[in-house]
Parts: structure tokens; C-alpha cells; sequence
């Protein structure tokens, strides 16, 4: 592929996404919803075929020098992540057009624009244009959080959007640091300096606290459990893919590249992330709604998907990220079968939903795969994921393994208490009776008896049984998948073909 | 120094306003740290008063640091579309601006 194409990652969906909000008939925003990601997973998957020759490609924004141009650099990891985010862009999408919320105003052009701001962050080679395209990610989602308008969702979205903003400041005081301190942002040319020069490991330490209260880890996760939960399923899908997730790749590149392997003050990182998994699991037990569990799911995740960075090795980093794309599927899969749930029952909360299982026996076995795979059990990828990352934490000095272990298993075990409590109460039991309809005019409708057309439709079934197919079949072809997240690893571990890439292309 | 102490008395300012509980308050505080964060990116040049950085007017032994500059620049023009955008937030919400709790329709009975 040619290096000069990597822009086009960026500026195709940022074009579409102004060309949609300028032409607002219904079926070209719905081409659009679909075609602008399908369009990256088409170039993510070419990127991979390319990678497997050429392990870095980079491009020189407007041909300038190297070391002063943009640069937008493509390998492995980038491109691995391409192609999954946007596959979970195209699904989420599917299920925002079931519910109809692709059709509020601005849907189309901000979940576009959403896209364009997750490629630049996958693809660039600049600290200040991540920042940049962090902020082009933000954008759209403050108002996507609150687009499908309750007073609920508008009282969120001022807390998001503070909670971000302050994040982003913080980012890009910590990249002015680290320009101070350097005199480049350049992550080739950062590469191995925070070993070196203790002043500059410490700006950087500043911009990846900025990238740990994005990525949700404790004890800044706050927002991200009352924050997510509030906004509508399918945004929530689409966030719990994109948002923190982008967040955690942007700790493992930044971290990777600037501390070349040797962190000093890594016993730091380790208590983030320690905390991070057991309080993300003990804090699933209090919570009374679907969404509400999910959401201190992914805060355990977080700290899960760091542990490859707490280890550093090859080994631990293919893993974190096998675990991070588990995550995303798995995640995503059950976000959208809560939502679907909801959107036909009315109500997310399990004092208001029981004995779904029989009436609802496909989503019941979807949920049932997916809760699975949260804890860490076959026939999904969970396992693989949570086998591969002990395994790969048994290494380094005794008391780090003993302590990443125990943390571990602490949180499997009080996730699956906490998971089986969401199970009973919402599958098993008494069948449910009474249910809140939606109104169409004011959505808030009255308590109705359940009738036996009241199921969940099948365009609202597709998407989550999609994801968690998904992540059933990351179990049963491991053998297959685990060679790209191996190589993502290596671009990870070994710096020098990326550093060639920006410095020679 | 001066740059310095400035930073100081913003991020202050800045801290305290966002810890109120008006969404104009904590945007105004907003504004203050991302001027902060502006006058970070400035120190991170050369502080000191330097020519313009054109290549046809003053040498590049005089010339300031353009990068930071362009950071700034950057910086500032995200802060205005997000402080526009809380405005509306600010507008469009309730008035929480006073004693009691937001009707924002949530409800803390289990």
C-alpha cells in the first residue's frame, strides 16, 4: 500500500461526515453510517497483507523532513485495531438503525466524525496530533451522549464532557512538557527517551495520566460508570469499543515507544492497576442495572488489558491486546443485548426484569456466551484471554506475580458472583409480568402486561449475537488470530522498523 | 517567573471554579485552565521575547520557536468549539444554579 494513502484514513470520513450533514436524505446517511467504516476495515485488512512483508509504512504529511513533517505512520497494531474498531463501528451501527436513533438529528455525520477521530489517533505518529484527534474523537461523542435527549442524558453529558475536557488539558500540558523537555513530540524520535533523560519521563508521566483517566482506570473511573450506563445502548456499544479502548492504545504505544521497555516508576503503573481490577469487579456487585454491571465491567477490563504493560514482554503485550479485542467484542455484544432488552421491556433495571430466559432463548444463550466470557470461561475467548495474560504475568520478580495473580483472581471470582446475581435476576425467576412500552410520542410509557408479541425483534437481536459469535469464534480459531496479535506485539517490542519507517519513508 | 506565577494563579482560579456547582462556573473554569494549559506550551519554547519565525525577516538565531505557537493556536481553537458547546449544554439543562437537587429525573431509591 502506498504510505501516501494513510491520510486518506482520516480525511475520507471527515468528508463524509460533512458531506451528510449537508444532505440529509434518510438513505444516504444510512449509506454512509456503513460505508465510511466498512471503507476502513477494508483498508485495515489490506494494511494487515501489506504488514505481513513490511512491518512499518509512514508518510511524511506535505513532504516535509523528517523529524519536522506530521508523519502518519501504519503498522501491525494500527492496523489490527483499524479493522476491529471499525467492524464495531459497522455492528453498533446496525443496532442504532434498529432502534431508529440513527434517524435524531446529526446521528450519521457524528458517528462518521467519531470514526475519523479513532483512525487518526490508530494511525498517527505524533503526540500533538494524538491529542488532536483525541479531541476529534471527543467531540461528536459529547453530543452523541446526550442526542437522544432525557434530562437524565443532558445532566450526564455535562459531567462527560468536564470530566474529558479537564483530561484534555491535562494531555496537552503533559505533551508542552514533553516538547519542553525534548524539543519534539515526534514518537519515533521520542523512542527510548524516558529511559535517558528523567525529565522527560516525567512529562511523559503526565501525558499518560492524562491517557489513564481517558482509558476509565481507578481511581478515575467515575465518569465512566455513571457516565455510560446513562447514555442510550448503542452509544454506549459504540463507546465502550472506541472510546476507552483508544485511550489504552495510546498508553501501550506511548509507553512502548518512549520507555523502549525500561519504565522507571512502573511499581506506579502496577498499583493502577492492581486497584483497577479488583475494585472494577467488587463494584459490580452493588449495581442494580444491566448497563450499570457492564459498565464496572470494563473498568476491571482496563486494568486486565494493562497488565501487558505492567510485564512487558512480547508475550504479555500480544496477550493484553488479545484480551483488549476480546473485551471489545465481548463487551459490545452484551451492551447491545442489555439495550435490546431494554428497548423492548422498557427498563434495564433487574428489580423490573426476571424469567426472560424462556421467552427470550436466543438472546439468553447470546447473554449467557457473553457473561461467560467476561469471567473467563470456554467456549469463548475469554479464556484464551485470561489464560494467556496469567500466563504471561508468571514472569518478572515473585511478589509482582503473586500480587497480579491474587489481584486476578479476586476479581474473576467476585465478577462471577456478580454476574450470576445479574443471570438470576434477570433470566431466571418468576416470568415477567409487567412491562413499560414505549411510547412513541413521549417515551415514557405505562405499565402494560406483557403479551406474547411483546419479544425482542430480530434487527435488535442481530448485532449482539454478531459480537458474541465473534468472540466464539476467537475461542475456537485461536490458533489463527494469535499470529496477528503476535506481530502487533513485536511492532510493540521492537521499535526499529517504525523508527525506520518515519525516518526513511 | 512572570509566566509562571500566571500559570499558578490560573490553574487556582481554574480548580475553583470547576469545583462549583454551576455548569457557567466550572465552563469559566475551563477557560481559565486551558489558558494554563496555553501559557504551559508557550514556557516549553524559548519564554523570552524572540522575533517573528518568518524565514525573510529576522535570522533563525533571533527567530522565535513557531511550534509552540502553532500548539497554542491548535489548543485554543479546540477550547472555543468545547466551551461553546458547554454553553449550550449550561443553557439547554436545568438551572442548577441554586440549594436543591437538579430535576434532572433520576432518583436514588434503588
Amino acid at each position: 500500500m502506498n504510505p501516501a494513502l494513510l491520510p486518506l484514513l482520516v480525511a475520507i470520513p471527515l468528508l463524509l461526515s460533512a458531506v451528510s450533514l449537508l444532505w440529509r436524505r434518510a438513505a444516504f446517511q444510512r449509506t454512509v453510517l456503513f460505508v465510511s467504516p466498512a471503507l476502513t476495515v477494508g483498508a485495515g485488512v489490506w494494511l494487515l497483507v501489506t504488514h505481513a512483508g513490511e512491518p512499518a509504512i509512514a508518510h511524511a504529511v506535505g513532504s516535509f523532513l523528517p523529524g519536522i513533517a506530521i508523519v502518519f505512520v501504519s503498522d501491525s497494531l494500527s492496523a489490527l485495531l483499524l479493522v476491529v474498531t471499525a467492524a464495531i463501528t459497522v455492528v453498533a451501527s446496525a443496532f442504532l438503525v434498529a432502534t431508529g436513533e440513527d434517524r435524531y438529528r446529526f446521528v450519521t455525520p457524528l458517528v462518521v466524525m467519531l470514526g475519523a477521530g479513532v483512525n487518526g489517533i490508530l494511525l498517527t505518529g505524533d503526540l500533538f496530533n494524538l491529542f488532536v484527534f483525541v479531541e476529534v474523537m471527543l467531540m461528536p461523542s459529547y453530543a452523541l451522549i446526550a442526542v437522544s435527549g432525557t434530562w437524565r442524558r443532558l445532566g450526564i453529558g455535562r459531567m462527560f464532557i468536564i470530566v474529558n475536557l479537564v483530561a484534555s488539558t491535562i494531555l496537552v500540558t503533559g505533551v508542552g512538557l514533553v516538547y519542553g523537555a525534548t524539543g519534539t513530540v515526534n514518537l519515533a524520535m521520542l523512542r527510548g527517551v524516558g529511559a535517558e533523560n528523567p525529565q522527560a519521563a516525567l512529562a511523559i508521566a503526565v501525558v499518560l495520566l492524562a491517557l489513564l483517566v481517558k482509558g476509565g482506570a481507578v481511581p478515575a473511573h467515575g465518569w465512566l460508570v455513571r457516565g455510560y450506563p446513562g447514555t442510550s445502548a448503542a452509544i454506549m456499544g459504540l463507546f465502550s469499543a472506541l472510546h476507552t479502548k483508544m485511550g489504552l492504545y495510546a498508553l501501550y504505544r506511548v509507553y512502548a515507544t518512549v520507555f523502549d521497555g525500561a519504565a522507571p516508576y512502573d511499581w506506579v503503573l502496577l498499583i493502577v492497576v492492581l486497584v483497577t481490577i479488583v475494585l472494577g469487579a467488587v463494584g459490580t456487585l452493588g449495581e442494580r442495572r444491566m448497563r450499570g454491571a457492564l459498565a464496572f465491567q470494563m473498568v476491571t477490563g482496563v486494568g486486565q488489558i494493562l497488565i501487558g504493560l505492567v510485564v512487558f514482554t512480547q508475550f504479555s503485550i500480544a496477550a493484553g491486546l488479545f484480551y483488549m479485542v476480546h473485551h471489545m467484542l465481548t463487551m459490545g455484544g452484551l451492551i447491545l443485548g442489555a439495550g435490546a432488552l431494554e428497548e423492548t421491556y422498557g427498563s434495564g433495571r433487574f428489580d423490573r426484569l426476571s424469567g426472560l430466559m424462556k421467552r427470550e432463548a436466543m438472546l439468553a444463550v447470546t447473554m449467557a456466551l457473553g457473561l461467560l466470557s467476561l469471567v473467563g470461561l470456554p467456549p469463548t475467548s475469554g479464556l484464551w484471554g485470561k489464560v494467556m495474560l496469567l500466563g504471561s504475568a508468571t514472569v518478572g520478580p515473585s511478589w509482582r506475580v503473586a500480587l497480579l495473580l491474587t489481584a486476578v483472581a479476586l476479581a474473576s471470582i467476585s465478577s462471577l458472583l456478580a454476574l450470576q446475581h445479574f443471570w438470576r435476576e434477570v433470566f431466571w425467576g418468576p416470568p415477567i409480568r409487567e412491562f413499560l412500552p414505549d411510547d412513541p410520542l413521549t417515551h415514557r410509557g405505562r405499565r402494560a402486561r406483557v403479551t406474547e408479541t411483546t419479544r425482542v425483534h430480530r434487527r435488535l437481536l442481530v448485532p449482539p449475537v454478531v459480537l458474541i459469535g465473534a468472540s466464539v469464534a476467537m475461542f475456537a480459531l485461536v490458533g489463527a488470530v494469535w499470529p496477528l496479535f503476535q506481530r502487533a506485539a513485536l511492532a510493540l517490542v521492537t521499535l526499529d522498523p517504525y523508527v525506520e519507517a518515519v525516518f526513511g519513508g | 517567573m512572570v509566566l509562571i506565577a500566571t500559570i499558578f494563579v490560573l490553574v487556582t482560579g481554574g480548580v475553583y471554579l470547576l469545583l462549583q456547582r454551576s455548569m457557567v462556573r466550572a465552563v469559566f473554569g475551563i477557560g481559565l485552565l486551558s489558558h494554563a494549559a496555553n501559557f504551559v506550551l508557550l514556557t516549553s519554547g524559548v519564554p523570552g521575547w524572540r522575533d517573528e519565525p518568518l524565514t525573510n525577516v529576522s535570522s533563525t538565531y533571533t527567530a522565535a520557536d513557531p511550534l509552540p505557537q502553532a500548539f497554542v493556536l491548535t489548543a485554543i481553537v479546540i477550547t472555543l468549539a468545547a466551551t461553546i458547546l458547554m454553553l449550550a449544554m449550561s443553557v439547554i439543562g436545568h438551572n442548577d444554579d441554586m440549594y436543591r437537587h437538579p430535576d434532572t429525573g433520576e432518583s436514588h431509591e434503588a
